[in-house]
């Protein structure tokens, strides 16, 4: 592959290039192959410091980018931002200031406002990358959702899948949904219209009901987080029925294997609510390989970005 | 005495403007219009060749901020704002520290205005007590000391019977009730139109129907009390077609538009820019079409620009938390003129009526125009020069415009009050 041109900072996918994709996915699965070894870590970034700043709770992702980054030989700090002291927007530059002080060289940021890493990556020599920024983008899941999907279907160019539940609300939705039309897979959307809200997105087929999407035929079904803590407003009537419309049990995990078609989920799961326990054992259940996919992605966006810390 | 040579006069009631030399008088009385006027000794003369000379234009939507928030905006540096944009007249929003509520904060306002601008400043006053929306302000005190109109300018008024009591006792004073269309419950926390740019951009939206149901609201209440009603910064399709069908069955109505909302669309929102974060927000090309002809067609009555003035430092947090509003007073006419007058869209007569002279009567004042007897009040416009909107060229204290750094064509030259 030829020499990609230097990209500081990772905000979404829709600025993304086909290229750049395929070079992540490229440099993502030899180091996926490291998790076998007993010694997981390479050399790659010795002597750089990776910030994990989250102003939003997150375990998963701020982990996954902790283990990510040690892999990779740098050091890292976690900057947890408590739900009392959300720093306020107002202060945002100040913020950004102290960040420019502590000299890393990667910031992974999460916030609850869209735009917020972008305004970051703006004003820092770092490079930044958007761990989720509100409703906006969550790249890296996009990315480590289409890994784990190409890693099942070495054809997945023409393949379909559903993404169920709360499309308003969630940026993994919008990244996600972004990265799999880039690479020709069809998706599909289900969910209450109070929450899938037509005439937004061009590229993503409405389905109306479970039967709608098993006649549809998909290759998988990437189940949302139902979100309630993002919510402002009433959007459906309970989470039981929310459960009964929306929602995965043994009897639609019965339709799923007849298709043979995988189950994702962004995590963490709402048992009971998006999911049952039962079909949470669901052999073609792609889960914990999205886990370990994101660590791996997550690693080839950090030896992939080119911070500018060391221009005056 | 001043000579203004060689210009030509533009007017609300012809598309021709008219070749003409200009003397005003130590008074700032105009005393002759008239081709090749001679220059007498002590007479100033200003070269006009080329350029037109435009009736003050009259802006009904303006905060000032002052009292209460100095650092966005004073008094002068908003009156220094509109003469450099070619306004000679405002309307100040009561949404002060304290709120304008009672005829005593009206004097004082009055009074504060005649010391710093040499324009007409005109407060309007709040309908309810420190715009809470829970009881009347002071309407008459307010209506003595000749308050422009009521307003609680961007807080909606939640009760519609309290609504309709204002309504019905502002009518008394013959007060003109202004309403800024919003219904809170559906705006919520968004911050830019509800669509395929906020869903792109993961901003929470704003629906049309949260402006389209408070005004067909309002239109109601002002059928049902007879009071004269006033809305402001229409932004929508659906909300000219109501406007159009309340006009067509009589209600006494009269509505604005921003020339925000007349030039851009969502589409412009790129980069999460702030300067582009407006209430209401900026809507689609089919809604910015439906203004422009709303305005040919007479069913908007007046441009109003909603200068509202936020420093950098608060318009540079990020999209969802930084303030809504931008400056206008600076940019209008340019702005205008720029995409509209110059491409022949419309006309200087057609900005004079909906700029200068309808926002003035909706208020009760006079127009104004460049005749013999009249006051100077205008401004010199070179259509052959550009201006480059920069900090320099900006007055306001807050230079905050989604034209920042754009060149638009024409400068104005001169305004004379």
């Amino acid at each position: 592959m030829s020499e990609l041109k230097p990209r500081k900072d990772l905000l979404d996918i829709e600025s993304l290039s086909l290229e750049e994709i395929e070079y992540i996915f490229e440099n993502a699965a030899p180091f996926k192959q490291l998790f076998q070894r007993s010694v997981k870590k390479v050399p790659t970034l010795r002597g750089k410091t990776v910030l994990n700043l989250f102003y939003e709770p997150s375990t998963r992702t701020s982990s996954s980018f902790e283990v990510a980054a040690n892999r990779l030989s740098a050091d890292v700090t976690n900057f947890a931002v408590s739900s009392s002291s959300i720093v306020k927007g107002e202060s945002l530059l100040d913020t950004i200031e102290t960040l420019q002080a502590m000299r890393s060289d990667y910031i992974v940021i999460r916030h609850q406002a869209a735009g917020v890493p972008g305004i970051v990556a703006k004003h820092t020599r770092a490079s930044v990358l958007n761990a989720g920024d509100g409703y906006h983008a969550h790249p890296t899941q996009a990315l480590l959702d289409s890994m784990t999907f190409r890693e099942v279907y070495p054809d997945y160019r023409g393949r379909k899948v559903v993404i169920v539940g709360d499309i308003l609300h969630s940026r993994v939705a919008r990244s996600t949904s972004t990265l799999f039309n880039k690479l020709g897979i069809e998706v599909g959307v289900l969910g209450p219209g109070s929450l899938v809200p037509d005439g937004r997105h061009d590229f993503m087929t409405r389905l109306h009901s479970w039967d709608d999407v098993f006649d549809w035929g998909p290759d998988a079904v990437y189940l949302l987080r139902v979100q309630m803590e993002r919510q402002e407003g009433q959007f459906f009537p309970s989470i039981s029925e929310y459960h009964k419309m929306y929602g995965m049990h043994s009897e639609r995990i019965e339709k799923m294997r007849q298709l043979g078609a995988y189950l994702m989920h962004p995590g963490p799961v709402n048992r009971g609510v998006e999911i049952t326990d039962e079909a949470m054992s669901y052999e073609k259940s792609l889960i914990s390989t999205q886990v370990e996919n994101g660590i791996a992605i997550r690693m080839a966006v950090l030896h992939w970005l080119k911070p500018e810390t060391n221009k005056d | 005495m001043r000579l203004f040579k060689n210009g030509s006069i533009a007017r609300e009631d012809s598309a021709e403007l008219q070749k003409a030399d200009l003397l005003v008088n130590d008074e700032g009385v105009i005393v002759e219009v008239a081709p090749g006027i001679a220059t007498s000794d002590g007479t100033e003369e200003t070269d006009c060749s080329g350029c037109v000379l435009v009736p003050g234009m009259f802006d009904l939507n303006v905060h000032a901020r002052e009292p209460g928030f100095e650092h966005k905006e004073t008094l002068k540096t908003c009156a220094e704002a509109a003469i450099n944009g070619g306004v000679t007249g405002i309307v100040l929003m009561p949404d002060t520290d304290p709120p304008v509520d009672s005829g005593n904060l009206v004097k004082s306002l009055q009074d504060l205005v005649s010391e710093v601008s040499p324009i007409a400043m005109l407060p309007a006053g709040c309908l309810t007590k420190g715009r809470e929306g829970k009881e009347f302000a002071g309407f008459s005190g307010m209506a003595n000391r000749g308050v422009a109109m009521l307003t609680d300018s961007d807080h909606a008024i939640l009760c519609p019977d309290l609504l309709r009591h204002c309504m019905e006792y502002a009518k008394d004073f013959d007060l003109l009730v202004t309403t800024h269309g919003d219904t809170p419950a559906l705006t919520k926390a968004g911050s830019i139109n509800e669509g395929k740019v906020s869903y792109r951009l993961g901003l929470p939206g704003i629906p049309a129907i949260s402006q389209e149901v408070a005004i067909d609201r309002d239109i109601r209440v002002a059928q049902h009390t007879g009071a004269r009603l006033h809305l402001q910064q229409i932004s929508t399709a659906n909300g000219v077609q109501s406007i159009a069908c309340a006009k067509e069955a009589g209600t006494r109505v009269s509505c604005e538009v921003s020339p925000h909302h007349l030039l851009l669309t969502e589409e412009d929102i790129t980069d999460y820019n702030t300067h582009f974060k407006l209430d209401p927000p900026l809507r689609g090309q089919e809604d910015a079409d439906a203004l422009l002809q709303g305005l040919l067609d007479g069913i908007i009555d007046a441009i109003a620009s909603n200068h509202a003035p936020h420093t950098d430092f608060e318009k540079s947090a990020d999209f969802a938390s930084a303030p809504f509003g931008v400056t206008g007073l600076e940019t209008t006419v340019l702005a205008l003129y720029d995409r509209f007058i110059r491409k022949n869209v419309f006309g200087w007569d057609l900005l004079i009526r909906k700029y200068s002279s309808a926002p003035r009567q909706i208020i009760g004042l006079d127009p104004i125009a460049i005749t013999e007897g009249s006051k100077a009040e205008f401004f010199v416009f070179d259509p052959t020069s550009e201006t480059l909107v920069d900090r320099d060229y900006l007055k306001t204290a807050s230079p905050v415009t989604p034209f920042l750094g754009k060149t638009l064509s024409g400068a104005i030259r001169e305004t004379v009050v």
